[in-house]
Order: C-alpha cells, then sequence, then structure tokens
C-alpha cells in the first residue's frame, strides 16, 4: 500500500534531495509534490487536473512560497473540515521564532528546520519516517472521489 | 330806753373827751411854745457863746499883734494896747464861762484856753522884757524860738473846737426841739383829728346804729394801726433807743427783724451783744458810744452778729441825746442791714439758677439756704421742700460733717481744706434711691456769714464708666500677662505702670523692681524720647507716629547686658492719661541671623562673581535680582540692563515657567521639583540671536523669599558634539543594521544555494563514487569538501555576527549553569575522548547565558581538541583578584601555543593547525573573543608550547552580590 504524501515545494533542488531522502527512508512513500500554494489547495481538494488526486496522509509544507504563500496554505487546510485531519509538518529553512510561533498558531502539527548538511537532512527525513508515518496512528481516511 | 341813755352816755363821753382833748391840746400847744421859747433862748445862748468866743480870741489876738508891733517898733504905746487887751480876755473868758457853766466840755476847754493864755502872756512878758533890756535881735530870736506860734494856733484850735461844740449843742438841741415840735406838732395834729374824730364819731354815732359806730372805731382802730406801722414799719430799719451805757430801752420790729431776737429778750441788756466777739473784745461798743456821745452823732459801718450766729454787715447811726442840762441821756440808733437786696446778690442768684449742676448752698448750720432747679431736678425735691432743711436728708453723709466747725478749728478752716476738691459723695433722692455724686465747695462771704456752695454733679454715669474701665483695665492686664512677648506699659512720665511675666525674664528684674521706674532704666534710649511731648508737639501726636511701626532699639537687662529688641507700641487710654504699651520682642537671635544671612550673601555674591558659568540669581516674580560678569558676557548686556528684568527676556521659555507658583503647588514645591536636574533651554542674547544652554538651579534663602539661582552653560559646542554623535550613533546603527542584514542574507540566501551545491555533490559522490573515472571521483571529492568548508564558514560567520546582533541583555545568570550547559553540548566530545573536566566554585556574573554557554562550549571545545592523546583534563575556575570582576580560568592540559601567535589566535579565521591535523574554521577565539568584549571584559592567554594552556576572560559580577 502506498504512503500518500504531499510536498509543498518550490524549490526543485530541495524537491529532488527530499525525494531521494525518502526514497531512501521508505520505498513505500508516495512522494507528491505541488509547487506552490494554488496547485497544493487544487491537489487537496481534487481540483481541476488533481480531479483524481489522492488524499495525503501527511502533508510536508514549505512556508516560502510563491503566489500563495505557505502560512495560507496552512490557514486554508486547517480550516477545511475535511482536509485538516491531515497531519501538516513545516518543513522550511527559516529557524526565526517568528514563523515557528506563527506556524503552532495556525496549527501547524510541527515545525521543522531543514538542516544545511545532507546527512542531517536525510537523518531528518528518516525521522520524519519513523515518527510521522510508522509510529503516529493516523485516522483512517478512506475517501475515493 | 337803753339807747338813748347809751346815746347821751356816749354824748357826754363824747363832749367830755371833747374838752378834755381840748384842755390837753392846749397843754401841749402851751408846752410846745415854751419848748420854742426855749429853743429861741438857746439860740440866742449859743449866739452870745460864739460872739464871746469871737472876742476872746479877737482879744487875744490884739495882745499878739500889738506884742509883735512893740517887738518890732519898740513903742510903748502897742504895749498900752497890748495890756488893755490881756484884760479884754480875762472878761471873755469869764463871760463864756459863765455861759456855759452847765457844759462840763466846754468848761474844760475854757481851761485849757486860760491856761495858753497864761502861757502867751508869759512868753510876751518875756520877750517884751528881752527887748526892752536886749534889744530886737534877742527878742526875736526868742520868739524863733519860743512856742508863741503853736500856743497861738492852740488857743485858735481850742476856740474853734468850743464854737463847734456850740454849734453842735445847738444842733443838738434844735433837733432835739424840733422833734419835740414835730412830737408835739404830731400830738397835736393827733390831738386835734381825734378831738375832731370823737365829736364827729360822737355826733355821728348819735345818728347811727351801732354797728357802723363799730365799723367806724374798727376802721379808726385800722388807720392807727397803719399810721404806726408806717412810722415804726420800716423793716430794713433797726431803730433802737440806748441809755447812756448802751442798754436797750426800746427798738422796733426792724430790730427784731435784723437781729433774730424779740425784744423781751434783749430789753435792758447791752447792744453790744450783737457785735462780733473780736469787736466786744477790743471795746467797740463803747467806743461807738464814746464817739458818738463826744461829736453828738456818729456814723459806724460794721459786722454785726445776728442771734443765729450769723454774720450781716450794717451802717449805723447813732445820735447821743442830751437833756436840757446837757447831761446824756442816751443814744438813738438807726441801723441799715447792708446784706439785703443788694445788687450783688441777684446777680448771683441769676447765676445760680443758669448752672448746669445742681447748686446747694448751705449754711455754717448744715441748712439749705438756696438751691437752683437743677438741684431741684436731681433730687426730686421742690424747692421749698429743701430750703431750710438739713443738708444731712439729701446727702446723708460726708458733707455736713466737713462743714461743721469743731472745737479743734473754726468753720473757715474746715471749709478752707474742702474749697476745691470735688469730693465723691452718696445723695439721697426723695423717693429714697440713692445715687453717687460729686460736689465742689466753693465759699461764698455773705451778709449772714459764710456759706458754703456746693456744686453737684450726678456721677452715676461716671461711676459705670469707671467700673467698665476698670473691668477693662482687668481684662487688659489678663491679657498683658498671657502675652508671649514681654510687655510694658508706660505713662506719659515714662515711667513703667504695667509689665508682665514676660518682661520679668527679659530684662532680668522682678516686678516690683520695674513699676515706678523710668522706662529710661531698661531702655536707654529710643523710647522715652519718642514719647515725651516737646515744645512742638503733643503727647498724642508723638505716639501717633511711633504707632504700628516696629521700632529696633537696645535693652538693657538688670545685670548692664545689652540685646537688642524691636517694640511695637500702641495706645492705651486710662482714667489716669493716655498710656503707651509696647510689645517688646528680643530680637538677638534674628539680628543673628541677619548679620550671618548678610554674610552668607557677601560670600555669595563672591562666589557668584567668580564662578566661571553664567549665574543668575532671580527671584519669585521671575525678576533678575543678581548676576556676575559671566552672564554679562553670555547674554551681551551690562548689568544694569539685566538687573529687574524679567528672566523671560533671556530665557524665553522653560525658565520663568517652572518658578512660578500656580494654583496647585507652592513655588517651593515647583523649585523642588527642579533643583538639581540640568535643564536644557534655549536663550536669548542682547542681539536676538538664541543657544542651547543648560541651566542648574538651586534655592537660596534671602530676606526677600526663596531665590532661585541659575547657574547657566552655553552648551552649543555640546550640543554640536551630541549632534555629531547622534549622527554618528545613526550611521553607526545603519551599518550595524546592514552588517546585520549582511549576515542575515550571509545566512539565509548564500546558503541555501550552498545547500544545493554541497548535498548534490555529496549525493555525487555517494552514488556514482566508483562508477565513474578517478578523476570524477577527485574531482567530486574536492567539490564536496570546498562546499563543504563553504558551508561551515558561513555557518560560523553567522554565529560571530549573532553575537553582536542577536545578543540578549546582560542579566544575573549563573555560570556553573552556564558550564554545564556547555559540557551538555560537549558531551559527544567529552565522551569520545574521555576528556576530564573539573571546576571550582563559579560565581553569579552579569551576562548573556546563551552566549556565556557559548564562550565555555568554545573554549573547553578546543581544550579537549587541541590535545596529544592521552586524557584531556580542563579546569575551570573562577576569582575575583580584589578587581569588581570575576576572572574565569580555563585551564588545559593539551598542546599549548607559541607566545608569538597569542594576538593572532584571536583574529578572525586564523588557524594554527592544518584541516588535515584539527578540524575548525578559526572562528571559534574570535567569537570567544567578541563575547567577552560583548562583556566588558578582555579574554587573553597564557600558554608555552608542549604545557597547555590558560585561558583568562573577565567578567562583571552580578548587581546583586551573590
Amino acid at each position: 500500500m502506498p504512503i500518500e504524501v504531499l510536498l509543498i515545494e518550490d524549490s526543485p533542488g530541495d524537491v529532488r534531495l527530499t525525494q531521494e531522502a525518502f526514497r531512501d527512508a521508505n520505498k513505500s512513500i508516495h512522494l507528491h509534490v505541488a509547487s506552490d500554494g494554488v496547485e497544493a489547495m487544487a491537489f487537496l481538494r481534487r481540483e481541476g487536473p488533481h480531479a483524481h488526486a489522492p488524499r495525503p496522509e501527511l502533508i510536508l509544507l514549505d512556508l516560502n512560497l510563491p503566489k500563495m504563500d505557505g502560512r495560507e496554505v496552512l490557514v486554508h487546510i486547517k480550516e477545511d473540515a475535511s482536509l485538516k485531519t491531515i497531519p501538516t509538518v513545516i518543513l522550511t529553512t527559516s529557524e526565526s521564532e517568528a514563523d515557528i510561533a506563527k506556524s503552532y498558531q495556525l496549527q501547524a502539527n510541527c515545525y521543522l528546520s531543514k538542516p544545511v548538511q545532507l546527512d542531517a537532512f536525510e537523518s531528518l527525513v528518516k525521522s520524519i519516517n519513523d515518527f510521522w508515518l510508522t509510529k503516529v496512528k493516523l485516522p483512517q481516511q478512506r475517501q475515493n472521489g | 330806753m337803753k339807747t338813748k341813755s347809751l346815746l347821751s352816755r356816749r354824748l357826754q363821753l363824747a363832749f367830755g373827751s371833747a374838752i378834755l382833748a381840748l384842755l390837753v391840746v392846749g397843754a401841749i400847744s402851751y408846752r410846745g411854745m415854751a419848748e420854742s421859747r426855749e429853743s429861741d433862748r438857746w439860740v440866742r445862748h449859743t449866739h452870745e457863746v460864739l460872739e464871746n468866743l469871737q472876742d476872746l480870741l479877737a482879744a487875744m489876738q490884739i495882745v499878739e499883734s500889738n506884742a509883735r508891733g512893740y517887738l518890732l517898733t519898740g513903742n510903748e504905746s502897742f504895749l498900752e494896747i497890748y495890756r488893755a487887751g490881756i484884760v479884754k480876755t480875762d472878761k471873755d473868758q469869764a463871760i463864756v464861762r459863765e455861759l456855759t457853766m452847765d457844759n462840763a466840755g466846754q468848761q474844760r476847754k475854757l481851761d485849757a484856753l486860760a491856761l495858753l493864755a497864761d502861757q502867751k502872756f508869759q512868753l510876751a512878758e518875756k520877750v517884751i522884757g528881752l527887748r526892752r533890756t536886749n534889744g530886737l535881735e534877742a527878742a526875736t530870736e526868742a520868739i524863733q524860738k519860743g512856742s508863741g506860734k503853736q500856743i497861738m494856733d492852740d488857743f485858735q484850735k481850742l476856740i474853734g473846737q468850743m464854737q463847734d461844740e456850740e454849734l453842735r449843742l445847738l444842733a443838738l438841741r434844735e433837733a432835739d426841739s424840733y422833734r419835740r415840735l414835730s412830737q408835739t406838732k404830731a400830738i397835736l395834729m393827733l390831738g386835734i383829728i381825734l378831738g375832731l374824730l370823737i365829736t364827729g364819731i360822737a355826733g355821728w354815732s348819735a345818728q347811727h346804729d351801732h354797728s357802723a359806730r363799730g365799723l367806724a372805731e374798727e376802721a379808726l382802730r385800722d388807720s392807727e394801726e397803719k399810721y404806726r406801722r408806717l412810722v415804726q414799719g420800716v423793716q430794713d430799719y433797726a431803730i433802737l433807743m440806748l441809755g447812756p451805757q448802751g442798754e436797750i430801752r426800746s427798738w422796733n420790729p426792724g430790730s427784731e427783724r435784723m437781729t433774730g431776737c424779740k425784744f423781751e429778750e434783749v430789753a435792758g441788756k447791752n447792744y453790744s451783744r450783737f457785735f462780733s466777739p473780736e469787736d466786744i473784745a477790743r471795746g467797740r461798743p463803747e467806743e461807738v458810744l464814746r464817739m458818738a456821745a463826744a461829736t453828738g452823732s456818729y456814723e459806724d459801718q460794721g459786722m454785726r452778729v445776728r442771734k443765729n450766729g450769723a454774720r450781716f454787715l450794717v451802717r449805723t447811726t447813732y445820735t447821743a441825746s442830751r437833756d436840757l442840762a446837757g447831761n446824756l441821756r442816751g443814744f438813738s440808733v438807726v441801723s441799715r442791714d447792708l446784706s439785703r437786696g443788694s445788687e450783688s446778690d441777684a446777680k448771683y442768684r441769676g447765676l445760680l439758677e443758669a448752672a448746669p449742676d445742681a447748686m446747694v448752698v448751705v449754711n455754717q448750720g448744715g441748712e439749705i439756704v438756696l438751691l437752683n432747679v437743677q438741684a431741684e431736678k436731681q433730687f426730686g425735691y421742690s424747692r421749698d421742700e429743701l430750703v431750710g432743711q438739713k443738708v444731712k436728708n439729701i446727702i446723708p453723709e460726708g458733707f455736713a460733717e466737713r462743714l461743721i466747725a469743731d472745737g479743734t478749728r473754726s468753720a473757715a478752716d474746715a471749709l478752707a481744706q474742702q474749697i476745691g476738691t470735688g469730693i465723691e459723695l452718696i445723695a439721697l433722692r426723695k423717693n429714697g434711691s440713692e445715687f453717687p455724686i460729686e460736689i465742689m465747695l466753693s465759699p461764698l462771704e455773705s451778709a449772714e456769714g459764710t456759706l458754703v456752695t456746693a456744686a453737684i454733679r450726678d456721677i452715676s454715669v461716671r461711676r459705670a464708666a469707671e467700673n467698665h474701665l476698670a473691668q477693662m483695665e482687668g481684662r487688659y492686664r489678663g491679657l498683658l500677662e498671657a502675652a508671649p512677648d514681654a510687655m510694658v506699659v508706660v505713662n506719659q512720665g515714662g515711667e513703667i505702670v504695667l509689665l508682665n511675666v514676660q518682661a520679668e525674664k527679659q530684662f532680668g528684674y522682678s516686678r516690683d523692681e520695674l513699676v515706678g521706674q523710668k522706662v529710661k532704666n531698661i531702655i536707654p534710649e529710643g523710647f522715652a524720647e519718642r514719647l515725651i511731648a516737646d515744645g512742638t508737639r503733643t503727647a498724642a501726636e508723638a505716639l501717633a507716629q511711633q504707632i504700628g511701626t516696629g521700632i529696633e532699639l537696645i535693652a538693657r537687662r538688670k545685670n548692664g547686658s545689652e540685646f537688642p529688641i524691636e517694640i511695637m507700641l500702641s495706645p492705651l487710654e486710662s482714667a489716669e492719661g493716655t498710656l503707651i504699651t509696647a510689645a517688646i520682642r528680643d530680637i538677638s537671635v534674628r539680628r543673628a541671623a541677619e548679620k550671618h544671612l548678610a554674610q552668607m550673601e557677601g560670600r555669595y555674591r563672591g562666589l557668584l562673581e567668580a564662578a566661571p558659568d553664567a549665574m543668575v540669581v532671580v527671584n519669585q516674580r521671575g525678576e533678575i535680582v543678581l548676576l556676575n560678569v559671566q552672564a554679562e558676557k553670555q547674554f551681551g548686556y551690562s548689568r544694569d540692563e539685566l538687573v529687574g528684568q524679567k528672566v523671560k527676556n533671556i530665557i524665553p521659555e522653560g525658565f520663568a515657567e517652572r518658578l512660578v507658583a500656580d494654583a496647585l503647588r507652592s513655588v517651593e514645591d515647583a523649585l523642588a521639583q527642579q533643583i538639581g536636574t540640568g535643564i536644557e533651554l534655549v536663550a536669548r542674547r542682547k542681539n536676538k540671536s538664541e543657544f542651547p544652554i543648560e541651566i542648574m538651579l538651586s534655592p537660596l534663602e534671602s530676606a526677600e523669599g526663596i531665590l532661585v539661582t541659575a547657574a547657566v552653560r552655553d552648551i552649543t559646542t555640546r550640543k554640536k558634539a551630541e549632534a555629531n554623535l547622534l549622527n554618528k550613533m545613526e550611521e553607526l546603527n545603519r551599518s550595524n543594521e546592514e552588517l546585520g542584514q549582511f549576515a542575515y542574507i550571509a545566512s539565509h540566501d548564500l546558503q541555501e544555494p550552498l545547500r544545493m551545491v554541497a548535498s548534490y555533490t555529496q549525493l555525487l559522490s555517494r552514488r556514482y563514487k566508483g562508477k565513474l573515472d578517478s578523476d570524477a571521483d577527485e574531482f567530486i571529492a574536492f567539490a564536496v569538501d570546498g562546499a563543504g568548508r563553504m558551508q561551515r564558514l558561513i555557518q560560523d560567520l553567522l554565529a560571530y555576527s549573532r553575537v553582536g546582533t542577536k545578543g540578549k541583555d546582560l542579566l544575573d545568570i549563573s555560570s556553573e549553569e552556564a558550564l554545564q550547559q556547555a559540557l551538555i553540548n560537549l558531551r559527544g566530545a567529552i565522551q569520545e575522548k574521555g576528556a576530564l573536566v573539573t571546576h571550582g566554585p563559579l560565581p553569579t556574573v552579569f551576562a548573556d547565558e546563551m552566549q556565556l554557554i557559548q564562550l565555555f562550549q568554545n573554549l573547553i571545545g578546543n581544550a579537549i581538541k587541541y590535545q596529544n592523546p592521552g586524557v584531556p583534563e580542563v579546569h575551570i575556575s573562577a576569582g575575583m583578584n580584589g578587581g569588581k570582576k570575576w576572572t574565569f580560568s580555563v585551564k588545559d592540559n593539551g598542546l599549548g601555543i607559541d607566545p608569538q601567535y597569542f594576538e593572532k589566535i584571536f583574529g578572525m579565521f586564523q588557524r594554527l593547525h592544518k584541516r588535515e591535523e584539527f578540524a575548525g574554521t578559526g572562528i571559534g577565539l574570535a567569537i570567544c573573543k567578541k563575547i567577552v568584549e560583548r562583556h566588558g571584559g578582555s579574554i587573553s592567554v597564557e600558554s608555552q608550547p608542549g604545557q597547555g594552556s590558560t585561558f583568562r576572560f573577565a567578567l562583571a559580577e552580578s548587581e546583586n552580590k551573590s
């Protein structure tokens, strides 16, 4: 059974790195990518070309996105009754206290800073997998459509 | 029948009495004629005597002239006539003697004449003899020496006297006879009238009834009575008949009235009883009679005494009455009381009535003789009720006693003692109520003796006022005693009349010692002078000028020491005149304070002038009272231009407002808020240019109240410097910000691409190691290495920059805890190397916790890293070392450092070892240095190669000492 994870990230380099890291961590993870907030919401709401998109079990959200900012995306997700139950993890380069506080205020499930070193990054992804996708009990939500 | 007999009896009676009357009249007429014959005879006699006396004189004169003639001429013919003259004188004398046989007095005179004549003759004989024998000169000499002239004069005088006597006797006789004739006439008239009347009545009554006759008789009696009264009823005259010795034989009712005696009381007694005792003592009554007897008639004016002892003035004529033989039969006395109805009396009564006070005139018996209408009103009596009353009835005590002469002194003396002084007594009204009076006595001589006039004033009001005054005085004394200041009351004579206990204390006297003393004794100068009225103004005016103002004088204590005082005068009306109350305050302390203040002010002024800053002293109204030369220079004014000006003119805003008391707080409060702080304001010079100043205010107590001293400093340069500084700071801040931004850029924006590079090169290396050729491996390896280094460098740079930009405020933190945290952070490295880290007691310090942790971490990390193989040992300690900072030491047993590199190692990215030997960017110590410097300290190292190193740094101790 593939684990659907949505990665909302605009930097292709970071996307590839994350992909590689998740591949190493857990081969059953199916990593979807949205490169901006609008696309992300369309995917989550299964709008347009994403009509048949699967519902992710985990959302990894970068804060600094073009068009719709990551914070906005967070707000939308958490306002949507059907979407807010999906654990949303902020994954960003920013370490600023303000961003951290704001994210939690907006009800992000947790906040992670991307390490600069590759191995540290890979370790982090592994942790995410270990924690969120293995240990944590996720709600059963098999919705079609 | 009865009537008829009565009638005839009456008729008989009438006629009988008519005949009787006629007979009496005849007798009296005869007598009267005899009288007049006698009187004629006397007149003839007198003339005869007179003539003879004259002849005698003439004869005497002939004698003399002839004697003289002979003396002068020596002619014998003169002598003949001379001798004939002598004979004549003898003859004349004899005649006269014979004629005046009945008059003893004349006889005596004749004797005297004879004597004189003899003397004259003898002298003449002598002179003639001398003439005959010795000649003219001798005779003339003898004449001159002799008393011839004198004799002649006496002779002549005596003759004159005798003539006078004769004339007087004649007059007397004539008067007598005239009187007798008058009497006779009167009686005659009376008799005739009587006769006629009787006849008339008889006739009339014969025809009229009983009642008519009775009426006529009554009428007659009436008229008789009237006539008698007419003759006898002269009230103002006393007419008495005295015997030769003065015994009272008869008198008229006027005498009774004048003397107050009844005739029965005095009949037969001597009239001298009515004289005053003094007159009686010197025999005046007898003398008067003698004079009267001698001269026939004598007039006298003198004092007599009434029965009640009252004296009165009389004018009396005494006439001696003699019988035909010349014997003294007695005296007739006619006396007039001069004290009655005189003009002065009337005037006096008028004054009395008009007097505003009650006036009562009292005699020596204590009876009221006179009073005025005011007295009636005051005492509530009518005049009649009071006249004659004892004055005791209206003035029970004190008046009568004072008047009555007691045994030791006379009434006049008794009175004299009372005259003039006002005597306070109690008077009694008719209704029994009493009221206080003051009486002023004055004597009044009157015909009735010394009377006393008493002016009586009702002093009830005055008494009430006196009581009130006494009360006020009582109260005043109370106030005086209670006064906090010394109070002294002085009279116009400059004597102390009153003082309070404070005055006793201040002057060191007891009350008794001061009362009555001259105030000069305690206030030598300045007080008494101000009070005493001098010739130009009254005491009241002198006082008025002084009242109210406090006058500074010098006072003297009992022990002689002097002290300055301030006196405040106020006038005080009292019964004894205007007194002056002086409140006396000892101002020694005040004087000393004033002196001190003046001294201080003097010193202050000196300081002010000498001050390097401009100093301006301002009063509470915001006016400049004082300034120094610096102020003149600074503001560009001269001193005179500024003193008195409002400080607003040189400091437009901010100064005056701070000073002026507003409604909410006093000047002191307003000032207190400003004192000490330097206030920056803008000042204006005379040329209107403005410049920034800083003023420092401090209060100054002065006699004029609280003044404010402002030190005014021109801070133009400082302001510029400040502005510069501000600019610089702004620049710095900007550059810091830029730097910070740069750091951020470095950290964030640079990191991103770097991360890509580093990550992918690593991925490349991982995935394609051995899958490409060895060159590719090497190339990729170098790329990876480079990227990695760059990442580390940027991270260190970021860390370094964060020391300043991300530094937190310094707080009290436990350096021990910071160390522990650092060690936790380093546990990996510590475990790996098996390092032994120890430390001593570490204090609380004033520091940024994160940075302190980083500091420890870097130093301890270095200590562990730069080691030879073996067990690294690190020891951390802290000590004060006699300063205010904690000096920390991190000592290790590592490689040590060559002293030449001590400075270098703290530089940025400075390394002493190859990368292969030891990892690290060389930023660690630079960060440590920056941290320590941020904490206000410095970092240093002690080391020798191969002997380990000791890094030292100092941190400020905690603000709260631990």
